[in-house]
């Protein structure tokens, strides 16, 4: 523990000193940040445990709604955060004007079979590609192959992009709610359909046993406050909290939060050197999400995000004594390599994923943020019944 | 107890008191002045140090004009506003710059006035903030200056930015004139290349790209079907023109880099790039700066390039499409 501790404290002075090196570098500032707010961000993903598929899989399977009612206080807190911020950007939102960067994507088939491919993924690999990144750092067997997998899914994508773009993309209608319905029609609605889903999902708490365990009256010395932080996990609540002031913090320095486009971009510059892919994918570069663009350089803000993110959870992993790194079998490889293909074509096609596409689109007011997300939940749905169905035909 | 103390004690007044408040309200005065709005610099650019101590001023509007989307949303200077280049100074359907009334309507709305210093400042050395004083120079707007460095010095000087979008009570603004001789057209590029005019040419772009090795720089889409130049033009990419900080070198340096191209006022001048927005930051030095007669051909190479039967120079040989 000691030695763990002493590890985690040195891989802490380490971003650290990164963050300052950085700070040299050309758009430094903002490569610093991104370093800071991927390490908080790694810590807070680890230490909450915050999954979209274990959060669903949980409602599903067990009726227990702490996680999705986590994810739902994300999208409530993070909504209301871009609903300010935008504001000040493009006052009067008009249809046609949509602001910079953010995630609005369109609205087509091609997104509702991405989000199905995507959620598919994440029953068969065991979960996203955020907590795949943050499940790297705890030594999870399934997640190198899960996220070489994503990158060949990412390829396959590719391949797919031009017909799927002229078929149904081309043409798709890019919705974003405040120029719809203005600021605070589209945020009254957001919040009323997140209310909703809370209010529904509430109903899984009356169906649990009395509550044996009452929290300890009295307030904590600072040390136990200090040592509960790195013990179990925190509360549901507090990974929906922070996730959803963490994503709406990010947008007034850098882009919106999305843990693919590097992978995407690293991708793509593997397959189109090697002839795997077109040239030109249509129209792509173009739309918004998490760009795949080809980059001159990996120091970019999404790259150093993905890095601190990883080296966040890799302190919080050991702080905890949650890093438990294990061989893989042939069978973590199969999960990891056959449901990340999934992963990485519902990605690359929904121009990200519940992070870059569902959260930040779905803050921003993005109708293509809501459709992702619902396609992913009834993939997730669906798979946690055949699973159900299996483990019944086999037990039989 | 002493006379001082006493005096302390019932804060009676003394001739050294009203000394002492004399200097205090003069050096206030002297702060005072010295922070208030200092008189518009002759000449197109303005300070960043000007700039710093003008930003109340109530006769000054800046205006960010910048390529890359989300910068000015996520900081800018101080009651800065934001004009889109693609979408509030070019035509939305055409490709032509902005129309004369969405241009009045664009200026009445940002709340300059007859009497207004607009300061145009952007990213990446003020290449589209230039372009933004060429459309107003066109459309006959008074008193328009760079700020010199652009962005890149405000920030390399850690001065003040926000985000806040200023809401500048509207005005109604009206062009005058417009100025169609700012504008070089094809016919004017092709009379220079087939020796019909004696108007020198001057291409921005890379070397690679004004040899004809690229069709365009790295990262943009190749708009043309033939790479090269057009016959006569000289190369001085338009970096050169300014320096590390990104502020415009000296008009003497100006004068003699020009020169050694062979470009030295004597005859009227005609500045082209890519696609007619990089090439407004020379038409800015020769014309503003150095007070050449200079055009700007905003059709560019994209348009040069791909019109039917006209001469180019492309000493690298490329084809299009073909490896």
């Amino acid at each position: 523990m000691r030695v763990a501790g002493l590890f985690s404290w040195g891989l802490l002075v380490a971003v650290g000193v990164a963050a300052l090196a950085l700070q040299a570098q050309p758009g430094g500032r903002t490569l610093a940040f991104s370093l800071a707010v991927g390490a908080v961000l790694g810590v807070v993903l680890q230490r909450s445990r915050f999954c979209f598929y274990c959060h669903a899989r949980d409602w599903f399977a067990d009726g227990n709604p702490r996680g999705l009612l986590a994810l739902v206080l994300a999208l409530a807190v993070g909504t209301v955060g871009y609903t300010v911020v935008l504001g000040s950007w493009v006052p009067v939102p008009t249809a046609g004007q949509l602001p910079a960067d953010m995630h609005i994507g369109p609205v087509s088939m091609a997104l509702v079979a991405a989000g199905l491919a995507f959620g598919a993924g994440m029953v068969v690999s065991g979960s996203c590609i955020s907590a795949h990144w943050y499940r790297l750092a705890e030594g999870s067997p399934v997640a190198p192959f899960a996220l070489i997998g994503s990158a060949g899914g990412f390829i396959l994508g590719f391949r797919t992009w031009n017909p799927l773009y002229s078929a149904s993309v081309a043409d798709a209608p890019v919705v974003w709610l405040p120029a719809h319905l203005g600021y605070g029609g589209a945020l009254a609605l957001q919040l009323g359909v997140l209310a909703a889903i809370a209010a529904w999902l509430w109903r899984g708490f009356a169906r649990e046993a009395p509550g044996a365990a009452a929290a300890p009256p009295g307030v904590p010395g600072l040390r136990e406050a200090w040592r509960r932080l790195w013990v179990g996990r925190w509360p549901y609540w507090a990974g929906g909290l922070a996730v959803g002031i963490i994503g709406a913090f990010v947008i007034v320095r850098m882009r919106p939060l999305g843990v693919t486009a590097t992978l995407g971009s690293a991708a793509r510059s593997l397959a189109q050197g090697q002839g795997w892919i077109p040239d030109r994918l249509d129209g792509l570069d173009s739309l918004a999400g998490c760009a795949t663009a080809l980059q001159a350089t990996w120091l970019t803000p999404n790259a150093v995000l993905i890095g601190g993110l990883v080296a966040g959870a890799f302190i919080a992993a050991l702080a905890s004594r949650q890093f438990a790194p294990r061989w893989p079998t042939g069978r973590d490889a199969v999960r990891g390599l056959g449901g990340s293909v999934l992963l990485g074509w519902g990605a690359m096609t929904g121009l990200g994923c519940t992070v870059g596409t569902l959260l930040s689109g779905g803050m921003a007011g993005a109708l293509s943020g809501w459709v992702f997300g619902a396609a992913v939940f009834v993939a997730v749905w669906g798979g946690v019944r055949a699973q159900a169905w299996r483990a019944r035909r086999a037990a039989r | 107890m002493t006379t001082a103390a006493l005096r302390f004690q019932r804060h009676l007044p003394t001739w050294r008191d009203g000394l002492y408040a004399l200097a205090l309200g003069a050096a206030i005065a002297l702060c005072g002045t010295a922070f208030a709005a200092t008189p518009v610099p002759q000449g197109p650019l303005v300070t960043t140090d000007w700039l710093a101590q003008n930003l109340d001023n109530a006769k000054v509007r800046v205006i960010e004009v910048s390529v890359n989307p989300g910068l000015y949303e996520r900081s800018h200077v101080p009651g800065a506003v934001n004009f889109s280049w693609h979408s509030d100074l070019n035509d939305k359907v055409r490709r032509d710059i902005v129309g004369k009334e969405a241009f009045e309507a664009l200026l009445s709305k940002a709340g300059v006035a007859p009497d207004t210093t607009v300061v145009l400042y952007g990213d990446t050395s003020n290449w589209f903030a230039a372009w933004g004083a060429w459309v107003f120079d066109i459309y006959g707007v008074k008193d328009v200056k760079l700020l010199d460095g652009g962005r890149k010095k405000w920030e390399a000087e850690n001065r003040p930015l926000n985000n806040r979008v200023p809401e500048p009570v509207a005005t109604t603004y009206r062009v005058a004139s417009v100025n169609t001789q700012l504008r070089a057209r094809l016919s004017d590029a092709l009379a220079v290349a087939e020796g019909r005019s004696d108007a020198r040419l001057v291409d921005i772009r890379s070397a690679d790209e004004y040899t004809g090795k690229v069709f365009a720089p790295a990262g943009v889409p190749e708009l043309s079907v033939r790479a090269g130049h057009i016959p006569g033009a000289a190369n001085v990419p338009w970096g050169q023109a300014v320096r590390e900080d990104g502020t415009f070198k000296s008009a003497e340096e100006l004068k003699k880099l020009y020169a050694a191209a062979g470009i030295d006022g004597s005859k009227p001048i005609i500045t082209y790039c890519r696609i007619g927005e990089r090439s407004s930051h020379t038409w800015f030095a020769l014309s503003k700066i150095l007070g050449y007669e200079v055009r700007n051909y905003d059709g560019s190479w994209t348009e040069y390039g791909n019109a039917v039967g006209v001469p180019i120079t492309n000493p690298a040989g490329t084809l299009w499409a073909a490896k």
